[in-house]
């Protein structure tokens, strides 16, 4: 992905349910009003509890995606100020239609920058933007045509073999834990797609654990709920990790100087500059800045809840173990059922409507896929996570259009990988306690905290 | 209206009305013929709206990007792969066959 509005807030900041709403006070009133009639009463509740929608709850948001899409696909929720639309037809729509649904609040910060955050980061001379998702045509197409280019199959097959070793070599390790426990999040699927990223941008692997720090920040600062003292870490990181993709497209340009074969994506695009290409150096240190985060964050999301669902789903998995000529579709199934991203941001231009409800210009929209790719209108039996589905493919998983998800193919690549691996090297493998997975809190990101798994004798 | 005519792997035909302008692509999706995913909805970002063109047809050249795209579809490319998202309408009829599967 190019980018995720990760909207991180910690459990203990997040706002008290509206329990006044929800349990009216009946008695000891001291203001006299009339006698409540029976039928607002009785509406009032669902409507206040926005369907047990809660936007920053990720551990089980489905029941509320379902009351949603039955009782109010296009609802207005005012604790985050979105319209959020839930029903298939509505979010490809609004997804398919670019010229009045912007994307450029994708990246828009949940929490306005402090004080402290800020003259740190001007006097860092931190100034990146967006690298693609919240830039718009003719911007927007003009880049994305030029860093496209370095997405295509031709570019990331190559790097095949190098992804076959390093999973391998991470499952003997996992492997060789003396207990026969693991988290197969930390121990490969954080791993395989970072050094993936920070290969094809010319880092080695040895910087894994900075860029990872340097994600954490920027996951915090852009889209977090963080006060202005904790900001204050995360903005040191920011400017060292904009620094850094300054410093990479300036050690591209001397690298194109001397006359040396960069062979990474930035060398490229620096070449691809020095060709015609359209693209400034601050609009390729963006890109860097974009995928140096985006290009691993929904990956390792996405093997870890492949492995998960499989695991969850023995007989599923055994399918595979026999045949896997079936992992592609599940991973689509995968994809559809459990996507690293469940919401996704847009922001009307015009006076517009979505599904028919009228949507003011201006207006921010919240765009639930997590939803649409449990819409019954679409997907039989949505509900049951089914390998063998025919249509799984049609998940909105990596939107729609013109910002349709840029290493769509590299991510699931990488997945397969993983997937033939583990299949291969721990046909045994289970989960430990599948119920006791949580999915850290955010708006649009749903990301298992761990997937703790064993492969010792049945007990 | 150029008619377009979308053979699959197993010889069944279906032809459809389309508008000079559009894309074989979006022809094919808005009339519900099988055989072509188009997952992206035409952003030269998934591969799964190959095509294999007759030798007479004469959509523009390819650029450089779907070419690097068709090496990630599910049945190997041939000589005459496209993308179909990339192949836009004229006046002329046309036929394309579409490949067992996109994924």
């Amino acid at each position: 992905m190019n980018a995720q509005p990760v909207i991180v807030r910690p459990a203990s900041a997040r706002p008290a349910p509206p329990a006044a709403v929800a349990a009216p006070e009946r008695s000891g009133c001291p203001v006299a009003h009339a006698p409540a009639s029976a039928a607002p009463d009785a509406v009032l509740p669902e409507a206040a509890t926005h369907h047990g929608y809660a936007p920053f709850a990720m551990t089980n948001p489905f029941p509320s995606y379902a009351a949603l899409r039955e009782n109010e696909p296009v609802m207005f929720n005012a604790e985050i100020g979105y319209f959020v639309v839930s029903r298939y037809d509505d979010v490809k729509a609004v997804f398919d239609n670019w010229q009045v649904f912007s994307s450029e609040n994708a990246q828009a910060p949940v929490r306005a920058r402090g004080a402290a955050a800020t003259k740190i980061m001007n006097d860092g001379g931190f100034t990146a933007y967006s690298g693609l998702s919240a830039r718009i045509p003719p911007e927007h197409t003009r880049m994305r045509a030029i860093v496209q280019k370095e997405f295509t199959p031709r570019r990331y097959k190559k790097l095949e073999p190098t992804i076959r070793e390093n999973t391998a070599r991470l499952l003997r390790q996992m492997l060789a834990h003396p207990d026969a426990r693991g988290d197969f999040l930390t121990d490969v699927a954080v791993d395989i797609p970072t050094i993936t990223i920070l290969g094809l941008l010319g880092v080695g692997p040895e910087m894994v654990s900075t860029y990872k720090k340097w994600s954490d920040s920027r996951a915090a600062m852009t889209w977090g709920d963080l006060s202005d003292e904790e900001q204050i870490p995360h903005a040191h990181n920011l400017v060292d990790y904009w620094t850094e993709c300054l410093r990479l497209v300036s050690n591209a340009h001397e690298q194109l100087a001397a006359g040396t074969n960069g062979d990474n994506l930035v060398f490229d695009l620096v070449q691809a500059q020095s060709t015609g290409s359209e693209i400034s150096d601050h609009e390729i240190a963006s890109v860097c800045y974009s995928l140096l985060f985006a290009g691993h964050e929904t990956t390792t999301t996405l093997i870890s809840n492949t492995i998960r669902e499989l695991l969850a789903h023995p007989a599923q998995w055994q399918q595979l173990i026999d045949d896997p000529s079936g992992i592609p579709a599940a991973i689509d199934e995968t994809l559809r059922f459990s996507p690293s991203i469940v919401g996704w941001r847009r922001k009307a231009l015009v006076d517009t409507q979505i599904g028919g409800v009228a949507i003011a210009a201006g207006s921010n929209i919240l765009l639930l896929m997590g939803s649409a790719n449990r819409d019954p209108g679409t997907f039989e039996q949505p509900e049951t996570f089914d390998i063998n589905r025919v249509n799984a493919r049609n998940h909105l998983s990596f939107g729609f259009g013109i910002h349709y998800c840029l290493g769509n193919m590299l991510a699931k690549m990488q997945d397969k990988i993983v997937v033939e691996e583990t299949l291969k090297a721990a046909p045994g493998l289970r989960l430990i306690d599948a119920a006791a997975i949580v999915f850290a809190d955010n708006l649009s990101f749903r990301a298992p905290t761990s997937v703790p798994v064993t492969w010792g004798d049945q007990k | 209206m150029p008619s377009v005519t979308y053979i699959s792997a197993s010889g069944s035909e279906t032809a459809v009305a389309g508008f000079a302008g559009d894309s074989v692509m979006e022809t094919a999706v808005r009339n519900g013929v099988p055989g072509i995913v188009a997952e992206c909805g035409g952003s030269l970002s998934c591969a799964t709206c190959h095509v294999f063109v007759c030798a007479d047809s004469d959509f523009a050249a390819m650029l450089e990007l779907e070419d690097d795209m068709l090496d990630g579809t599910a049945i190997d490319r041939e000589a005459n792969s496209r993308l179909s998202c990339q192949l836009k309408l004229g006046d002329a009829d046309i036929r394309v066959t579409t490949p067992e599967t996109q994924v």
